[in-house]
């Protein structure tokens, strides 16, 4: 009750005339960031934070909130239209996304990722008020046992993107896992793979990867492959909807959408709680997991229920990941350390008093994320029409434009060209991968989440010196560990089943 | 068709300025600054390297500096931009004003702490040799911190250990309870291995997790993940205040005050002698930079140190030891500590 009393309040502060406008900017600035390949809200926060220091502090946390949080929005955007996931979260997003545009039904699947997001976002807010302070506690509960299996959880979802050639799969997850493992091990300060290089020394960094693979793979391809793609194109476009209403989702639709949405919002709030795991962890679990019900069509092809998963888990994670920040002043994630290093500019000190020495402020913040919400879907549903122009842009003229795309959002992530080598290198790479028919989102995948699975585990060990009952001990890991054993046995003992089943029917 | 078109490019455009802005600082002006007296004025826009990433300790201090120096108009006039050069893990951009040359040296400085040395002599051929260290600002030491209200996780919290007393601690592991330390990298982990080595055990006995920043030790510590973290006073006194965390070990050869006297020093929970670790922030610069504006920068910072702000906003705020060393103190410093650093890792 307390806490409804606090966010009453809060949305008093909240609802002030320049609290809605700030709101407003960061939820229209935080779309269009978003939707650029690599410049994700990491960058954009870190580019409006010193424009902010003029706004007292609520304002300006009002809008550096509503700027990340339609981040999530807009990263599902360019995954969808381009196959290029704004950030690492939407690589999920992509894998249904892009093939549900090409079906020709880009309008529905920008529509069910906008409508996703809002519900789970929704969701990750409101189990956020209610708890608070709370759910951060809760975060601290996991240790890295929990975390290491969370992360084996995710894991499995590599497994079924692996397509129909296992041996390819399991190279181009073994080839992720080993760019990942280049650079300083994070343990023991030790160089792995850096070849005496400096720069390799600090690692393949993530963004650049990432949008070289995906991003400038497609650049390539579409080079190669253009006379065929503006034939294909010219006998499409007649097809492709145009306006808000046409891309409206039929009840039919919904009904798919809906049960998946909720459950990753639920669970990606509590993914988002967990310290320094985030919204790419909350996308791929909630993706992982949704394969394990029924979708209408198989996941990777274009399913709703694929995209509706990844995108409500992500955008709750994003939500949960401020339980930490504000009631421990723990970052998520580098957004969250941006944001942390802006409260101390102001002259906050986060930290677990925050919540009593500022209330205002806290809960200001909390019930702005309801508005930016509102505002961001409003936004994000109105541009749809303009989005899906895009796709009718001929090649010759997208080609340029996502080459330059790509090189801003590759060098922006550290203000070197470091970045933008490793974006050319990893897109000529990629491009020959998918040319011999090994699928690159497994290696993706792994990249992401090998590290940290690494470090977890590691950790664990450390902790237990080396003894594997740490997985075991308490009725938390029992329940994880249950779910990772379901999640890989289940095929197992199905195909074993059906092969019984085939020999009896021989016999 | 074409008004997107026209957006799109504009959007573009936007984006490349903003992405730009933070390195394009150095390209304005090219006159050298030193006037016909030889001494050196800054003429044109000054670049601080930060090889940590924004909002962190390093990143602060590099501020703070620059803010005091541009409001007390201790530049010219001049602008400085922080850029934050993470690449590499700071690496590269120490290499880069390693390697400096011509009028640019003058313009390019360099956060450089201890933190920043201890990788760098280990991982790389650079040496603190290839810069000029043009000052030390400030000292800082370190604390063990507990939180003996955090979930039992860790065999020693199981078994009852009191995560309090460190006394206790140093028994249980002699008695073969594993203690689990936790802490950043750099500094924490020297500091740990003379704690180690102090109290005579071994690795096997009294563990230790690095973690990627300080703040995530404590998060880790909250958790009960580990038993004791090591800190620096202002990244923990908001715990401390709340009572999250408790002072159990000063790292040093006296006391801390104010809400950290509580903690004893090694020496008095037992034989030991005290484990005193200096954690130092400094400013470097090219070696190529001219003597002239070593000599201004030198005199710059001991400026900076030497107000009210410096002291008020920064040092009383995070707890640190004011320490200004001016260029010639301070290389003669850091050359000894770099030395005593590689001595004992067995480093060339």
């Amino acid at each position: 009750m307390g806490n409804f009393l606090s966010l009453l309040a809060g949305f008093q502060v909240a609802l002030a005339p320049e609290n809605i406008g700030a709101c407003l900017l960061g939820a229209v600035l935080g779309l269009i960031v978003g939707a650029m390949p690599g410049i994700g809200s990491l960058a954009g926060c870190a580019l409006l934070l010193p424009l902010t220091y003029k706004f007292n502090p609520t304002t300006a946390i009002i809008m550096l909130g509503a700027l990340y949080y339609s981040n999530m929005y807009g990263g599902s955007f360019s995954a969808i239209l381009l196959n290029i996931p704004g950030d690492s979260p939407a690589i999920t997003t992509a894998l249904d996304g892009y093939p549900m545009a090409r079906k020709g039904r880009p309008g529905q699947a920008l529509m069910t990722a906008n409508l996703a997001s809002f519900i789970g976002g929704t969701i990750g807010i409101l189990i956020l008020t209610l708890t608070a302070s709370g759910l951060a506690t809760l975060g601290l509960k996991f240790g890295y046992a929990e975390m290491t299996l969370i992360l084996l959880i995710a894991m499995t979802s590599i497994s079924w993107l692996i397509g129909e050639n296992p041996i390819k799969g399991i190279v181009i997850t073994m080839l992720g896992i080993l760019v990942a493992s280049i650079g300083m091990d994070t343990l023991s300060g030790a160089p792995r793979y850096e070849f005496g290089n400096m720069y390799l020394l600090g690692g393949v960094p993530f963004t650049p990867f990432i949008i070289g693979c995906v991003g400038f793979a497609q650049v390539i391809k579409l080079i190669n492959e253009r006379e065929a793609d503006e034939k294909k194109r010219a006998g499409e476009d007649s097809k492709t909807k145009l306006s808000i209403r046409d891309s409206m989702l039929t009840k039919h639709d919904l009904k798919r959408m809906l049960p998946p949405t909720i459950r990753s919002g639920v669970m990606g709030t509590f993914v988002g709680v967990l310290p320094g795991s985030g919204a790419t962890t909350g996308s791929m679990v909630g993706y992982a997991v949704q394969k394990k019900f029924k979708s209408e069509e198989p996941l990777g092809t274009g399913a709703i229920e694929g995209i509706a998963a990844s995108e409500a888990a992500n955008n709750a994670a994003a939500a949960g990941a401020f339980a930490p920040l504000l009631a421990l002043g723990i970052p998520g994630s580098g957004t969250g350390a941006v944001l942390l290093g802006g409260l101390m500019m102001w002259g906050l000190n986060p930290g677990p008093l925050l919540f009593d020495s500022n209330p205002e402020f806290c809960w200001g913040l909390i019930s702005s994320m309801y508005m930016a919400n509102v505002f961001t879907l409003l936004v994000a549903v109105l541009v749809i029409p303009f989005l899906i122009k895009i796709l009718s842009v001929p090649v010759k003229y997208m080609i340029p434009i996502i080459t330059c795309v790509c090189i801003v959002g590759a060098y922006s992530t550290s203000n070197s060209m470091y970045g933008v080598v490793i974006m050319f290198v990893s897109g000529i790479v990629g491009y020959l991968l998918d040319k011999n028919g090994f699928p690159t989102a497994p290696m993706l995948l792994a990249f992401v989440l090998a590290p940290m699975l690494e470090k977890n585990m590691r950790k664990a060990f450390i902790a237990s010196q080396g003894s594997l009952r740490i997985f075991v001990d308490s009725p938390l890991k029992l329940v994880l560990l249950a779910v990772f054993l379901v999640l890989v046995l289940t095929p197992v003992v199905k195909s074993i089943r059906r092969k019984m089943k085939a020999r009896k029917a021989q016999a | 068709m074409k008004k997107l078109m026209a957006l799109t490019l504009a959007l573009l455009m936007t984006l490349s300025l903003a992405a730009c802005g933070g390195s394009s600082g150095s390209s304005t002006g090219s006159s050298s600054g030193s006037s016909d007296s030889g001494e050196f004025v800054p003429t044109k826009t000054v670049t601080w390297i930060c090889t940590s990433s924004a909002g962190g300790g390093s990143d602060i201090f590099s501020r703070k500096i620059s803010e005091i120096m541009t409001s007390e108009n201790l530049v010219n006039g001049q602008t400085i931009v922080v850029s934050n050069e993470t690449d590499g893990s700071g690496e590269v951009g120490r290499n880069k004003i390693a390697t400096m040359k011509g009028d640019d040296a003058n313009y390019n400085l360099l956060t450089f702490n201890s933190g920043d040395l201890m990788p760098m002599v280990t991982n790389t051929k650079n040496r603190s040799s290839n810069f000029r260290i043009l000052a030390i600002m400030a000292v800082d030491k370190q604390l063990l911190f507990s939180c003996p209200a955090s979930d039992s996780k860790t065999d020693y919290a199981k078994a009852g250990g009191d995560q309090t007393d460190f006394a206790a601690a140093i028994e249980a592991a002699q008695n073969g309870t594993f203690v689990v330390i936790g802490g950043s990298k750099g500094d924490d982990i020297t500091t740990y291995q003379k704690l180690l080595a102090e109290v005579g055990l071994s690795e096997d006995q009294m563990g230790y997790i690095t973690y990627d920043s300080t703040s995530d030790a404590i998060t880790a510590a909250l958790g009960g993940n580990v038993d004791f973290v090591i800190s620096k006073p202002a990244a923990a006194s908001q715990y401390v205040e709340s009572g999250d965390l408790s002072p159990v070990l000063a790292l040093s050869t006296e006391r801390f005050s104010g809400n950290l006297a509580d903690a004893p020093t090694l020496s008095e929970i037992g034989d030991y002698e005290d484990v005193e670790v200096p954690v130092w922030r400094g400013v470097a610069a090219p070696a190529a930079m001219s003597d002239a504006a070593v000599a201004f920068w030198s005199d710059a910072l001991g400026k900076v140190a030497a107000t009210d702000s410096w002291h008020t906003d920064y040092l009383e705020k995070n707890q640190l030891i004011d320490e200004y060393k001016d260029t010639a103190a301070a290389t003669e410093y850091v050359t000894a500590y770099e030395a005593d650093y590689m001595a004992e890792n067995g480093l060339s």
